[in-house]
């Protein structure tokens, strides 16, 4: 009962909605990094909103069904085959006991989203099954590891409308809300930071987005250590930003000039190092109300 | 009183104060405990550091106008009271030596101290828990002596043996796996905290107390210690 891996490919891990409940013990949240894709993944098949589903980064994964069921790719765009035939994505697709599912490298974006019906029962470890590489909770996908999951032998038929599909290839502007030390931080500072395009660094992951550009000045650039939300951005005592990631630390001492909005950040876990971002302001109405009304689609409450 | 400003789109910080401060820690475990009996369903997780406290919630089960009241009325009434808190204190064995404090051969001859004396300086006094970060179990413990403090390596080391207790600037702490860090090493314990024994997340709490005291390095190497 269960899909057995070939091919590793070059990181693929499982996660779910993230672990919730263990900041105060030093848990980061964890979690898919690109939650638009995730969550339409789940949608797709009818599951649980927060099932888990493999992540993988820039492909190379290769499976092989030991069941029949039902699976929905969503996300970047690697080359999705099923025994060598191209695929489609954003759709739900019958799955045969033998069929190998196979990815390439990426057209567009960087992470992939496999979910299967049911999601995945792969070990749960402090109430999540998102595993955290930094934090050595679980690992990483082996070859022969096999992943376990129920079969399914019913009808499920369902599609992604092409408005929600994103081009990944699309401009990416993360808009920021005025939280933390925002205000600390002087006008000629925060127009530079705002006005600038910033290029993505290669030290980036799921941990955190190191950001190379115009260095910007915190008034205290060292802090007492504080809570870090998902999506803070940290000016780093080279005056660069680095949005904290899923994986990130759960506390930090950097000033922060805000925290990017978590829809933003599925836009951003898609683009490859060297990208060009920028930030843009957002209100906190704003973002309260477009979150919701992510949740409330995707049945999240 | 505490001062609330929003942390992100469904999480807020408190401040409880602008310094570090001894007396901290406990209240905001008391109200991170108040906090939760209030508004147990709505809350999703609580990091409690230093001086302040990050609250983050379900927009689905709250607006935030609702919450940050409701937040803003308990931080009001709660400040001055005391409550359920109850610290428990860990003793921790170390073995401090040469060979399993990386750092000990040069702080001993920048401070000019014996061995014995740093050992007596470092395990004599109780530690408090300021926070709980960088990685799952490992607790920022303080103050650390003004005889014994040191800043950060310049560069970190890439790999710190599990176990390893280290000492940057006012805090010390214990490393629960082998990782990379910037703290200098003074000994190692062979006590588990990391997660391999899943009943470790609950080991330590922001407001606990450690205390360590100094094995030999038979006692270390009898019981399973390597160097």
């Amino acid at each position: 009962m269960s899909f057995k891996v070939i091919k590793p490919g070059f990181l693929s891990t499982v996660q779910d909605y993230g672990r919730f409940g263990h900041a105060h013990q030093g848990m980061s949240q964890s979690g898919a990094m690109d939650e638009h894709a995730y969550a339409w993944g789940n949608y797709l098949l009818n599951n649980r909103f927060d099932d888990a589903c493999i992540e993988m980064t820039f492909g190379g994964l290769e499976i092989e069904a030991q069941i029949d069921t039902f699976v929905a790719v969503t996300g970047a765009d690697l080359n999705f085959e099923i025994n060598g035939q191209s695929q489609k994505m954003w759709h739900s697709l019958r799955v045969n006991k033998g069929d190998r599912l196979s990815w390439g490298t990426p057209n567009t974006g960087v992470r992939s989203y496999l979910a299967v019906k049911g999601g995945f029962k792969t070990a749960v470890m402090f109430d999540s099954r998102s595993v955290n590489l930094r934090e050595n909770i679980g690992n990483k996908i082996l070859p022969e590891e096999v992943l376990t999951c129920k079969g399914f032998s019913g009808a499920n038929y369902r599609f992604t409308p092409p408005k929600f599909i994103p081009n990944y290839a699309d401009e990416v502007v993360l808009r920021v809300l005025p939280t933390y030390q925002f205000n600390e931080f002087n006008s000629n500072q925060k127009d530079l930071f705002f006005a600038q395009e910033y290029s993505i660094n290669n030290a980036s992951d799921r941990s955190g987005c190191r950001l190379d550009g115009v260095p910007i000045k915190a008034k205290n650039a060292r802090m007492i250590s504080e809570g870090v939300s998902y999506g803070a951005v940290e000016i780093a005592a080279d005056g660069l930003p680095i949005i904290i990631l899923k994986d990130g630390p759960s506390i930090g001492g950097y000033a922060k000039i805000g925290t990017v909005f978590s829809l933003d950040l599925a836009k951003l876990a898609q683009k490859q190092p060297n990208s060009q971002v920028r930030f843009q302001p957002m209100t906190m109405q704003d973002a309260q109300k477009e979150r919701k009304q992510f949740e409330r689609f995707f049945k999240m409450f | 009183m505490p001062n609330i400003v929003p942390a992100g789109e469904n999480s807020v910080l408190i401040y409880f104060g602008n310094k570090i401060d001894p007396a901290l820690p406990e209240k905001i475990a008391n109200f991170a405990n108040q906090l939760k009996k209030t508004l147990g369903a709505s809350i999703i997780d609580i990091t409690p550091s230093y001086t302040s406290l990050k609250v983050n919630y379900d927009l689905g089960k709250m607006s935030f106008e609702a919450f940050s009241g409701t937040l803003q009325g308990l931080a009001d009434r709660q400040w001055q009271e005391t409550a359920d808190f109850e610290a428990k204190t860990t003793h921790i064995p170390v073995y401090y030596g040469l060979d399993s404090g990386l750092d000990l051969e040069r702080l001993l001859a920048e401070k000019n101290l014996n061995l014995d004396e740093f050992i007596q300086i470092h395990s004599e006094q109780e530690y408090l828990i300021y926070a709980i970060g960088f990685a799952p179990g490992f607790a920022f413990l303080g103050e650390v002596d003004a005889r014994i403090q040191f800043p950060r390596l310049a560069s970190p080391r890439i790999k710190i043996p599990k176990g390893s207790v280290g000492i940057a600037d006012s805090q010390t702490a214990v490393y629960p796996t082998q990782s990379s860090g910037g703290w200098n090493i003074i000994g190692r314990t062979l006590v588990d905290l990391s997660l391999d024994n899943p009943e470790n997340v609950d080991k330590f709490c922001v407001g606990d107390k450690v205390k360590f005291y100094p094995i030999t390095r038979d006692e270390f190497v009898s019981n399973g210690g390597q160097l």
